[in-house]
C-alpha cells in the first residue's frame, strides 16, 4: 500500500481531482467525511490530509510515501525529501507586503518581519544585507503591520486581495511557487515499481493538460 | 536547566535494544573480519584541520569544536574514514597494500541532516579498502554490505543503488560548469527536482544536448537496461567510461545471482565532489532515509600527501538497531534461564552464587534483595 499526505486548504481539491484522472480515485464518502486518513477505491493508496508544513515531514520519515505540497513549504521546511513533479497547481507567490511601498528604503537599522516563513524570510533579508527581527506567526499574518507588530510581512499570495483588503502592498517579490509531487527516498528505492507508474500516470495527466 | 533532559539528537538504548544493537555490531564485525578486514580504533577527540582536509569544509563545519591548550582547534570525530585515510598515508605509507581496516565508531555531528536523521551521536558501522583499484576491490565491498543486510535479516527489505561519479562529471564537464555551478546542479540532482534542473540549465545557457542527456538520466533508475538507455544519450569519453566500469560491476553482480539485492539509479549521487568512482547507497525499509554510503574515492589520501585508490562505505548502527527493533523478530537469543540464589545469610547466598557462576557460564544468576 502507497501512502499519500495531501496538504489540506488551497490544494487538497487540485490534488485530488489530478490523482482522479490519473486513475486513483476517492469514494465521495470517504472525502465527505472527517477522517484524516481514508483509502481509495482500489485498497492500494491511503491518503492521509495533513497541515501543509506537515506534509515533508510525514514524507521526510518514510511514513507517508509520498504527498503534494507546495514549493514554498518544501524550502521553509528544508526537508530532504525527492521533488520529481511540478504539478502547476496553487500557483502563487512568496512575497515581502507593508503598508509603505518604501519600507525596505527607509534604511531603517532594523526591520520587524512577522511571518510563517521565519527560515525563507531570514533567507532573503540575509542575502540583501538588511538586519531583520524575525516574529514568527501561525495565521492572519496581515494583521501584524496594521497592529503596529511588524514593518513588514513575509506571506504567500495568490491574488494580491487580502493584501490589499487590509490596506497592505506588495514591495518585493521572492519566489513563485506551484503544488509538487514530493516522494520519499527510500520509497523511491524499495517500492520502485509502485512509484514510478504512480509518477508516471501524474505526469501523463499534465502533459494532457498543458496540450 | 532540568537535569532530566538529554540534548537533542542524543538517546539512551536499554535491556533489550541494546542487546539487540550489540548483536548487529558483533555480527558486522565478524563479517567485515571474514573478509580479513582488521579493525581500527581512531581517536575519538582529533585536530578540526584534519576533518577539513579529509571532509571538506562544508561537512566538516558540522563537528563540534573546541580548543586545545595550546589554542588549536579540536573537534570531536564527524567521520572516521579521514582519520583512517591520514593513517594510512602516514604511519602506514610504507606497509604492504591493500590495507583494510574496519570499524565500529560513534561520530558526533553538529547539524541536523534532515529531520528523518535526527541523530547528532551515531555509530558507524565501516570499512575502507585502501590501495587496492579496479573492480574487483568495488564488487568486494558491495559483496561485504549485501552479505551484512542479509546477516541482520533484511536481505528482502533492503536495496543498494549503484551509480558512478564519472558520469556525471563528464556531462558537468562538457556543459563547462565551474565549482559553485556543480554543487547547486549536485542539489537539484539529489532532490530530483526536474523543474529546478530546467531552470538552471535555461539561466546557465547549457547546450541542449547536455541538458537532455541530464533530464534523461534523473529518470533512469532500474536494473541493466538503464546502463543500455544511458549509453544511447551519452557522448563524452568520461561518461561513457563510467558506464562500462558500472556495467562490469553489474555482469558480476548479475552472475552472482545477486541482481535482487542491487539496482542502478545512475542519478541517486549525493557527494559527487568527493567519489571519484562507483558510488552507492544503501536502503531499509522502515526508515525514510540513506542508512549507508560507499564508493571510491581515490583523492582521498592524496590529501594527506600519498595518492592511492580507496573505496569503502558506512552503515549506521544507530538506524540498523531502530529499524530491527521495531520488526521485533528476536534476532538475540536470550537462551540462558535464569536463577534465583538465596541462602540462609550473605555468606552462603554468595558462596552458591559464586559456585553456580564457576560451573556453568551459560546460566544466569539473579540474588534478590
Amino acid at each position: 500500500m502507497i501512502t499519500v499526505a495531501i496538504a489540506k486548504g488551497r490544494m487538497q481539491e487540485d490534488a485530488i481531482a489530478l490523482l482522479a484522472k490519473a486513475g486513483v480515485e476517492l469514494h465521495p464518502a470517504a472525502l465527505a467525511s472527517r477522517r484524516l486518513a481514508v483509502e481509495d477505491s482500489s485498497g492500494n493508496y491511503r491518503f492521509i490530509f495533513v497541515k501543509p508544513m506537515d506534509v515533508p515531514v510525514y514524507v521526510e520519515h518514510g511514513i507517508a510515501d509520498c504527498g503534494f505540497v507546495g514549493r514554498d513549504v518544501i524550502l521553509e521546511t528544508q526537508a530532504d525529501v525527492l521533488i520529481p513533479l511540478d504539478l502547476g497547481i496553487a500557483r502563487c507567490q512568496l512575497v515581502v507586503a507593508a503598508i509603505e511601498k518604501d519600507v525596505l528604503n527607509r534604511s531603517l537599522g532594523m526591520l520587524r518581519i512577522a511571518t510563517k516563513y521565519t527560515h525563507l524570510a531570514s533567507l532573503h533579508f540575509g542575502a540583501l544585507g538588511i538586519p531583520v527581527e524575525i516574529i514568527s506567526l501561525s495565521g492572519s499574518v496581515e494583521l501584524a503591520p496594521v497592529l503596529g507588530l511588524a514593518d513588514a510581512i513575509v506571506d504567500l499570495t495568490e491574488t494580491g486581495r487580502t493584501l490589499k483588503e487590509n490596506g497592505l502592498s506588495v514591495v518585493d517579490v521572492i519566489s513563485e511557487s506551484t503544488g509538487r509531487f514530493v516522494v520519499n527516498r527510500a520509497s523511491y528505492q524499495l517500492k520502485a515499481e509502485a512509484m514510478s507508474s504512480l509518477t508516471e500516470s501524474i505526469e501523463r495527466v499534465l502533459e494532457v493538460a498543458s496540450k | 536547566m532540568s537535569v532530566s533532559k538529554i540534548p537533542s539528537g542524543m538517546r539512551y538504548y536499554i535491556g533489550p535494544e541494546a542487546q539487540l544493537r550489540r548483536w548487529i555490531e558483533d555480527q558486522t564485525m565478524s563479517i567485515f573480519q571474514g573478509w580479513s578486514y582488521e579493525e581500527i580504533i581512531t581517536p575519538s577527540v582529533d585536530y578540526y584541520s584534519l576533518f577539513e582536509q579529509g571532509m571538506g569544509q562544508a561537512e566538516a563545519r558540522t563537528a563540534f569544536r573546541f580548543t586545545d591548550n595550546d589554542g588549536h582547534l579540536l573537534s570531536l570525530r564527524p567521520d572516521v574514514t579521514s582519520s583512517i585515510a591520514r593513517v594510512a598515508a602516514t604511519m602506514l605509507a610504507r606497509a604492504p597494500r591493500p590495507l583494510r581496516f574496519c570499524y565500529a565508531s560513534p561520530v558526533f555531528r553538529q547539524q541536523l541532516q534532515s529531520r528523518a536523521e535526527w541523530r547528532r551521536e551515531n555509530t558507524q558501522l565501516g570499512c575502507e579498502l585502501i590501495g587496492s583499484n579496479g573492480s574487483t576491490s568495488d564488487v568486494e565491498v558491495l559483496l561485504v554490505a549485501a552479505e551484512i543486510l542479509s546477516r541482520v535479516g533484511l536481505a528482502d527489505e533492503s536495496i543498494i543503488t549503484l551509480s558512478h561519479a564519472g558520469i556525471f562529471d563528464g556531462l558537468f564537464n562538457e556543459a563547462g560548469l565551474d565549482q559553485d555551478s556543480r554543487l547547486e546542479i549536485q542539489g537539484l540532482l539529489n532532490s530530483m527536482d526536474e523543474t529546478g534542473l530546467k531552470n538552471f540549465f535555461t539561466q546557465r545557457q547549457i547546450a541542449t544536448d547536455v541538458a537532455e542527456s541530464i533530464l534523461l538520466l534523473l529518470q533512469l533508475s532500474g536494473r541493466e537496461e538503464v546502463l543500455i538507455q544511458a549509453r544511447q544519450s551519452i557522448s563524452n569519453s568520461r561518461s561513457l567510461a563510467a558506464l562500462d566500469a558500472l556495467q562490469k560491476r553489474w555482469t558480476v553482480i548479475h552472475s552472482l545471482g545477486l541482481e535482487n539485492r542491487f539496482s542502478l539509479d545512475l542519478a541517486d549521487v549525493s557527494g559527487l565532489q568527493y567519489y571519484t568512482g562507483m558510488i552507492f547507497k544503501i536502503y531499509i525499509a522502515g526508515a525514510g532515509y540513506r542508512v549507508g554510503r560507499g564508493g571510491r574515492y581515490d583523492g582521498l589520501t592524496s590529501k594527506f600527501g600519498v595518492e592511492e585508490p580507496a573505496v569503502g562505505f558506512v552503515l549506521s548502527l544507530d538506524a540498523l538497531t531502530e529499524v530491527l527493533s521495531r520488526h521485533n523478530r528476536n534476532l538475540v537469543m536470550d537462551s540462558s534461564e535464569c536463577t534465583s540464589v538465596k541462602g540462609a545469610d550473605l555468606k552462603t547466598t554468595f558462596r552458591e552464587a559464586l559456585a553456580r557462576r564457576a560451573r556453568q557460564d551459560q546460566i544466569r544468576i539473579e540474588v534478590p534483595e
